[in-house]
């Protein structure tokens, strides 16, 4: 394995603000990262501290074993694609098209046009008129036609329609299967990206909360699913981490069941089902109160 | 422990390479930089000409008066605006193609580097262009008018064309460059360090006035600027652009992309 980002004790603040907060993690070659969190986490800021955009507060990054600020030689192996990108006013799609390969030194000119005609994106549109999914398109196409070997998108398919969504889905696998690279997808909708990911990292209020292999999380915790009392007997003192009933059901989530403890549950005449990674995102980071639980408060 | 670091990446790209991809960028979109000054411009010559004939037809013709009309009109400040369009093109520049450029993975220091050689380019771009106008204005005796839109009095019209084509050239110089730290400052300090700056430089301006007129002295900073002449004058703005210059860069180097 060899590592190409390696983030010692890093923390970013903003006055009193901590955006990021004593965050340690390595990225290893050619693989795909899933960076999730709540919005405002610190996903975005956590990226932009790895480009070299933001200064850190405190801590260390080595990006293919340098500092990446102020680095010419690391930053052109790196691609950042931002959801909040700004461009040059009256910069239309092609000016933006036309300018990316001059800083990528493994663009691919073809690869771009065909993603180009895929996603129907209009050359002569304004990046600032253009709707919000042909924007996020402009980014995905840039992102993906660069073949940095360490490539971050940042919510890249804001606004994307379905179709859209699946076309970069797609295309994604099929040329990171071709030209494999280290690619971090930030996100907060993750049950689309979930197949994709094989490492996630999940920040949450500036600090890093899971750092695991994206199956291992999803083995984490069971649904069990049955009869009420059969449910709760089952449970006993177990640690629930999410409970759920309609009438005589319940559907309770625990930790990590061993294959006895499968066993018996099967032989209690209780289901078991997995727990999606975005319910589980959802339960680690639930802590303080989302918009549906205040409302509902 | 099972992980290595890379080796260190393959070497970057030369840095001519590096600021050429930033002065390219600057000028992707022509249209913003050139095209609509080079329009505005052709379009205020279009105007200035129609009122030269206007004042033509409407004035005797006797040659005195022909040349009096004539020496007025080299007052005039036509030409003027494009100075303040190129000062906003940098502080656009600074704002959002600096934006750009690190989304792209340039460095600051390179970005930096590239604007300064587009902006010196285009400043002698349009000093040429303003002073090649301003001989085909007095070989076609002001477009056949005696009109005067480039053969202007503020360039310095008894001075050889090399003068005025140098002042012509730090003028747009002085003007990328305030407008460079402009951006800067708005970039990296935001609204409130472009106010705060404007105020603390007010407060120098008034500080300066006073005290040419308490110790009496504007006589001396009249005579001053008469002795220097145009040549001095303009030449005198050239360590303000440089200080502006590395002003610029040094605030730039320290400043995030704005989202």
């Amino acid at each position: 394995m060899t590592t190409v980002v390696e983030v010692r004790d890093l923390s970013k603040h903003f006055g009193p603000v901590r955006a990021v907060e004593s965050v340690s993690f390595r990225l290893e070659e050619n693989r795909i990262y899933g960076l999730l969190g709540r919005n405002g986490a610190g996903k975005t800021t956590l990226m932009s501290l790895l480009t070299g955009q933001e200064f850190a507060s405190s801590g260390r990054i080595e990006i293919f074993g340098e500092s990446p600020v102020e680095n010419a030689r690391v930053l052109e192996q790196v691609c950042f694609i931002k959801e909040s990108q700004k461009y040059p006013d009256d910069f239309k799609v092609k000016h933006v098209l036309r300018t990316a390969p001059w800083f990528f030194p493994n663009w691919d000119q073809d690869f771009a046009d065909q993603l180009v005609t895929d996603f129907r994106l209009p050359l002569d549109g304004r990046m600032k008129k253009i709707s919000r999914g042909q924007f996020s398109a402009v980014g995905v196409v840039v992102g993906l036609a660069s073949r940095a070997p360490l490539t971050f998108f940042d919510e890249p398919y804001l606004g994307l329609d379905a179709v859209a969504r699946q076309l970069f889905y797609d295309r994604l696998l099929e040329d990171y299967s071709e030209h494999p690279r280290t690619i971090v997808l930030s996100t907060h909708l993750i049950d689309e990206v979930s197949d994709l990911l094989e490492h996630v990292l999940l920040i949450d209020d500036g600090r890093l909360i899971v750092d695991q292999a994206a199956d291992d999380l999803r083995g984490s915790a069971t649904t069990v699913v049955g009869g009420r009392e059969a449910v709760e007997a089952f449970i006993g003192t177990r640690e629930v981490l999410h409970r759920d009933g309609l009438g005589g059901l319940a559907s309770v989530t625990v930790a990590r069941l061993s294959d006895t403890e499968r066993q018996a549950a099967r032989a209690a005449g209780l289901e078991l089902g997995g727990v999606s990674l975005q319910q589980l995102v959802v339960r680690l980071t639930s802590g303080t109160p989302t918009d549906f639980e205040e409302k509902s408060a | 422990m099972t992980t290595s670091t890379l080796p260190a990446v393959a070497t970057a790209r030369p840095l001519p390479r590096r600021l050429g991809n930033v002065i390219r960028l600057h000028l992707a979109n022509p249209f913003t930089i050139l095209v609509t000054p080079l329009m505005v411009l052709g379009l205020i010559f279009l105007i200035n000409w129609v009122i030269w004939l206007l004042v033509r037809t409407a004035t005797p013709t006797d040659p005195d008066t022909v040349a009096d009309v004539s020496t007025g009109l080299q007052y005039s400040g036509a030409s003027m605006w494009t100075f303040v369009y190129m000062m906003v093109v940098a502080i656009m520049a600074m704002n959002l193609t600096f934006s750009l450029a690190l989304g792209f993975g340039s460095t600051r220091r390179d970005f930096s580097l590239g604007t300064a050689v587009t902006f010196l380019g285009l400043s002698a771009g349009w000093a040429l262009l303003y002073t090649g106008l301003a001989m085909v204005e007095k070989a076609t005796n002001g477009w056949g008018l005696g009109g005067a839109m480039f053969n202007s009095f503020y360039f310095g019209i008894d001075e050889s064309w090399g003068v005025r084509l140098f002042n012509a050239f730090v003028a747009f110089l002085f003007f990328f460059a305030i407008g460079t730290v402009f951006g800067a400052i708005y970039v990296r300090f935001r609204a409130r360090g472009l106010i705060l700056f404007f105020l603390a430089l007010a407060l120098v301006l008034i500080g300066l006035v006073a005290l040419a007129t308490v110790t009496a002295s504007w006589g001396a900073f009249a005579e001053f600027f008469v002795a220097i002449g145009w040549f001095g004058g303009y030449a005198l703005s050239l360590p303000l652009s440089l200080v502006a210059g590395v002003a610029g860069h040094l605030i730039l180097r320290r400043a995030t992309p704005r989202s």
